[in-house]
């Protein structure tokens, strides 16, 4: 209770404060906007410098190019941009953004994080406080509802998606024809998997002993495990929370789902029960499974990239994960840039995001980076490698499926928290120290009195 | 004590303001030696130390990271009521209890071999510290390639002789031993390198005297080594007790504390709900009670050490 | 027999003990040393010859890793940085901490000994709980992300570390030594540096290395307090292991790892007749 009501205190200082910038930025300018606002986005002689925090994964591939990139559009705007391992981003971008000056202009935030960062009233909202500085042709009905969904919280647009990436299952197609089954298709159901899983344990070199398994996936104790449990529950129909954020997971169709990511181990390899992403990767990319259930943007360094796989763009398919009864599976997981309102580059800050997330930055960052769009209208383009075709394809059926099921992550502070809850007791039922029914009433206990 | 004579008889012939100001300039040079460490300490130590309790007794206020509003014990009941707190206990104390002898005994003996006198000597004991060098991450990463039962080369060997492939990750027990096999890889080296300059300190004469005078290694070994030693034993005991307890890095890199729950150590449970759950006030709650708890132990071992070292 | 037979020894004459001491020792050595030689192994590898079954000694070796991903992941600023941070912090507590450690072994003090109690004692706090406040006190005194900051950090855990170790070490030396020269007309503080530090180097030296040692490899501090200017090789190594985009690279990993190793083992080399040299004048002056 009090705490529900801490929150509404803090929204509502986060919005005053808002409005406050807009009106002192209004009072500012005054009648001289074109001067000002050239001198926001530097100029030759007082170029203007944005700091970003991301994750270490991509902040060196962004900073040697895409900076260069977009300096092209806005040449007096120099940009910095700090990688943080991805276990500690959340707790760093917090503690920077709390301070009464913080270093970065701009945070990169994780799918879940956005709720957790706006609440501390240290974001902008970009369709409000940003809109004076957006431009006109700046399309915001053109991206996917799932993605963009992911920067927004209470109705404010805290952050764009610049790296979409979607929890997809790949396909080993050489092991499918080596066990004689027909290559999947979208409209695969988990019935049917379960059913061909067996034949795909094999033993493909006449050892005498299986050297081929079905699958591959989360199932150590991670954050991120309980995605693949809840994409099956969601796929079902069912959900994790419902409308007044009381977990709704706790009965059989919970049970069921999270059952059914036990029962993968028995088709998984020997030790997958300590595999997360680092090794299913490992596994598949060897050629030991036949599935994989992984968020999408490995596909190049799983099926192209020679130097990290055995694997060819011909033998990899990629597809929604397998059909429940109300659908196919598929699971958001979404970087949005989002600004801070402490900082005091804000124009620039947003022009960088609103550049990479526009029509033109996303077509460039897809064929130069090969990373993933959230906009309709990149999806429709033909891609220039030839290997992001069919991924095109599963990712609009991946946002379709999300945006259908509800397949995301918790919306809400403690998202993060409550993630850790399921972690923590899925993984306890996978390892087998508890029953699954037991473990999820554990969660459920726990998350009630986390949310309370 | 000379020294305390040898100024007294100076005494009468001096005023008195010098004698004063002798005694401030001894005092003085005495506590030259401990000010620069407490000073140091003082500065870096205890205000965060001071915070975290702070924390422990508030709610803290994510928006501005400040402690907001005093709720008494109810983190500490919160921590004491959690399952997951009271299992992470019992397993760091299975580990130290595993761990520490282990890597004491495997220390004192492996420098007690190496210290041997040949030519590359000194090659070996440099090569000897290099596990303990290799960072926890890319150890607990190496390990778990090693130990790997697909990939792993241990599995592999155990399968040239019949046996295996074990699931050295995968079940709880043996992600134990490989807990305690992974970080007394990286440790030992550490107590070996005391041990070796411990060793080398040892007076030679004494050991050649009782060598005349007929002594076997045994009484050797036991009647002047071991006493010798001991004070070193102890404080490298105490040391390794002090960073063993606070071990997470490998946890973190070679299981994760994984499966379920079965390695997670006090440290990295408390990290992860403090870095990554972002809970600061109960993991507070939780640090102070895991300081209390360190510091008793702490005071029994070195109380301990110390009868040790008048014992002998 | 062992007795019997080592009773006859002379130097340069070793009986059958000493050659299976000998090879005891090189046996351990080599158990300890192959998952080192094993991460050297691996970095020279192609990402998809990592992991194979059954593993391969045999592969076509690349330097690939280490001529280009070491350089994108800025390995040799965060290097240098290290080697600034972890000798700093060594030698700061080296002496802060062989002070202290002297005071507790040597110099009546009254309160002293309960502060080194409390020193060791505070040891206790897991380090979490001390990095975040830290960052608070960094940030408020602008010196966050500063080479500083993470000296200072390093030297709460390794001063007393180093005072506990020195302590031992003092206590095990006669007391006549600093008495006579203080006879002499040595100030007290003169006696420590010209008599008990020249014959304390074997053990000032092997608590310097594992001093720095610590300080090299330490994650959780480097990980909170900085983010750019001062970061150290492991918050590079945590970031390669973590990477969330492409999993993690284990020939990058195990090749930086390889490389934050070469310094410290040709230190140690260094340092090794160092070592020796401190006993014999430590011997000789004994």
């Amino acid at each position: 209770m009090t705490r529900d009501e801490d929150g509404m205190g803090s929204t509502r200082r986060a919005l005053a404060i808002g409005g406050a910038t807009v009106l002192a930025a209004l009072a500012v300018t005054g009648g001289a906007w074109a001067q000002e606002a050239d001198a926001a986005l530097g100029t030759a002689a007082a170029p203007v410098n944005v700091r970003m925090i991301a994750n270490e994964a991509f902040a060196k591939q962004w900073q040697t190019n895409m900076v260069p990139e977009f300096n092209k559009r806005f040449p007096h705007i120099k940009v910095t941009i700090d990688g943080v391992p991805y276990a500690e981003l959340l707790a760093k971008s917090l503690l920077d953004v709390t301070g009464p000056s913080p270093t970065y202009d701009i945070i990169i935030a994780d799918d879940p994080w956005i709720p957790q960062l706006a609440q501390t009233g240290a974001l902008l909202d970009l369709k409000k406080d940003a809109a004076a500085w957006t431009a006109k042709d700046y399309d915001w009905s053109d991206f996917n509802t799932a993605p963009l969904a992911a920067g927004e919280w209470r109705g404010a647009q805290y952050g764009v998606p610049l790296r979409s990436n979607l929890l997809l299952m790949f396909v080993n197609k050489t092991l499918y024809k080596k066990a004689g089954l027909p290559e999947p298709t979208p409209k695969l159901t988990w019935d049917e998997y379960f059913a061909q899983a067996p034949k795909l344990v094999q033993d493909t070199n006449n050892g005498g002993k299986p050297s081929a398994w079905a699958i591959d996936t989360y199932f150590a104790r991670d954050a991120l495990t309980p995605t693949i449990w809840q994409t099956i529950l969601n796929s079902n129909g069912g959900a994790l929370l419902d409308q007044n954020n009381k977990p709704a997971f706790n009965n059989e169709k919970g049970v069921k789902a999270l059952q059914m990511h036990i029962d993968l181990l028995k088709y998984a390899p020997p030790g997958a029960i300590s595999h997360g992403f680092n090794e299913s990767l490992q596994a598949f990319r060897q050629g030991q499974v036949a599935t994989m259930f992984m968020w999408g943007s490995v596909f190049r360094g799983t099926a192209v990239d020679a130097a990290t796989t055995t694997l060819t763009p011909e033998q990899v398919g990629i597809q929604v994960m397998p059909v429940g009864s109300s659908g196919p599976g598929a699971h958001r997981g979404i970087w949005s840039g989002a600004v801070t309102n402490k900082s005091k580059q804000q124009r620039a800050a947003w022009a960088l995001l609103q550049w990479l997330s526009s029509k033109e930055g996303e077509v460039w960052q897809a064929n130069a980076l090969g990373v993933f769009p959230a906009r309709k209208s990149t999806l429709a383009t033909k891609p220039e490698s030839a290997w992001l075709t069919p991924v095109y394809v599963a990712l609009q059926q991946g946002y379709d499926a999300a945006q259908a099921g509800e397949m995301w992550r918790p919306r809400m502070p403690k998202s993060d928290a409550v993630q850790q809850v399921l972690a923590d007791e899925t993984a306890r039922a996978v390892s087998g120290q508890i029953p699954a029914d037991q473990a999820l009433k554990n969660a459920a206990t726990r998350i009630e009195r986390l949310l309370r | 004590m000379t020294r305390t004579r040898a100024m007294s008889t100076d005494e009468a012939a001096r005023p008195k303001t010098s004698r004063m100001w002798l005694g401030i300039k001894d005092f003085l040079s005495r506590w030259t030696f401990m000010t620069p460490a407490a000073l140091l300490l003082l500065a870096t130590l205890a205000y965060p130390i001071l915070y975290t309790i702070q924390i422990s007794f508030s709610e803290l206020d994510l928006g501005s990271f400040t402690p907001s509003g005093f709720v008494g014990w109810d983190n500490y009941l919160t921590v004491l009521e959690d399952d997951r707190f009271w299992n992470a206990l019992r397993v760091t104390g299975i580990y130290l209890v595993l761990a520490l002898p282990l890597q004491m005994a495997l220390g004192f003996g492996i420098a007690y071999l190496i210290n041997a006198e040949w030519r590359w000597r000194g090659v070996v004991r440099a090569l000897f510290i290099i596990p303990m060098v290799v960072a926890p991450v890319v150890a607990g990463g190496v390990w778990r390639m090693l130990l790997d039962p697909l990939w792993g080369v241990v599995n592999y060997l155990l399968g040239l002789i019949g046996a295996g492939p074990v699931d050295w990750l995968g079940d709880p027990v043996l992600a134990m031993v490989t807990l305690v096999l992974v970080d007394t890889w990286r440790w030992t080296p550490f107590v070996t390198l005391i041990a070796t300059a411990a060793l080398l300190a040892l007076p030679q004469d004494v050991f050649e005297a009782a060598e005349i005078d007929g002594a076997n290694w045994w009484i050797k070994f036991k009647s002047i080594a071991i006493p010798l030693l001991m004070p070193v034993i102890a404080a490298t005991f105490i040391v390794r007790w002090l960073g063993a307890v606070k071990m997470f890095d490998i946890a973190l890199a070679t299981t994760n504390g994984g499966p379920g729950h079965a390695t997670s150590v006090i440290n990295l449970f408390i990290y992860e709900e403090a870095f990554r759950s972002l809970k600061f006030a109960e993991s507070s709650a939780m640090a102070v009670i895991v300081l209390i708890l360190t510091m008793a132990l702490t005071a029994i071992f070195l109380r301990g050490a110390k009868k040790l070292e008048d014992m002998y | 027999m062992t007795a019997a037979s080592s009773t006859a020894v002379r130097r340069g004459k070793f009986p059958t003990g000493h050659y299976l001491r000998i090879a005891g020792g090189v046996i351990a050595c080599a158990f300890f040393l192959f998952p080192v030689f094993w991460m050297v192994l691996t970095s020279f590898k192609m990402p998809r010859d990592i992991f194979t079954t059954p593993p391969t000694l045999f592969f076509t070796p690349t330097i690939e890793t280490y001529t280009s991903y070491i350089w994108h992941a800025d390995v040799p600023r965060r290097m240098l940085n290290t080697v600034i941070v972890a000798c700093g912090a060594g030698l700061l507590s080296i002496v802060a901490g062989s002070m202290a450690g002297y005071a507790l072994a040597r110099v009546k003090l009254r309160g002293a000994a309960t502060i080194g109690a409390l020193i060791l004692l505070s040891r206790g706090v897991p380090p979490i709980a001390l990095a975040v406040p830290m960052f608070l006190v960094a940030r408020r005194l602008g010196i966050a992300d500063q080479h500083i900051t993470l000296i200072l950090a390093y030297c709460t855990f390794l001063i007393p570390y180093v005072m506990w170790l020195m302590r031992s070490f003092f206590k095990s030396l006669p007391p006549e030594l600093e008495e006579s020269a203080m006879l002499d007309g040595c100030t007290r503080f003169g006696a420590f540096v010209r008599i008990i530090v020249p014959i304390s180097m074997p053990g000032l030296l092997s608590t310097l290395i594992f001093s720095i040692i610590l300080a090299w490899e330490e994650l959780l501090f480097a990980l909170v307090l900085t983010n750019r200017f001062a970061t150290t090789i492991p918050v590079a190594i945590a970031g390669i292991a973590g990477d969330s985009v492409n999993g993690a690279n284990w020939g990058a990993l195990t090749a930086v790892g390889t490389l934050t190793v070469i310094p410290v083992v040709i230190f140690a080399l260094l340092v090794q007749k160092w070592l020796i040299k401190g006993l014999a004048d430590g011997a000789t002056k004994g």
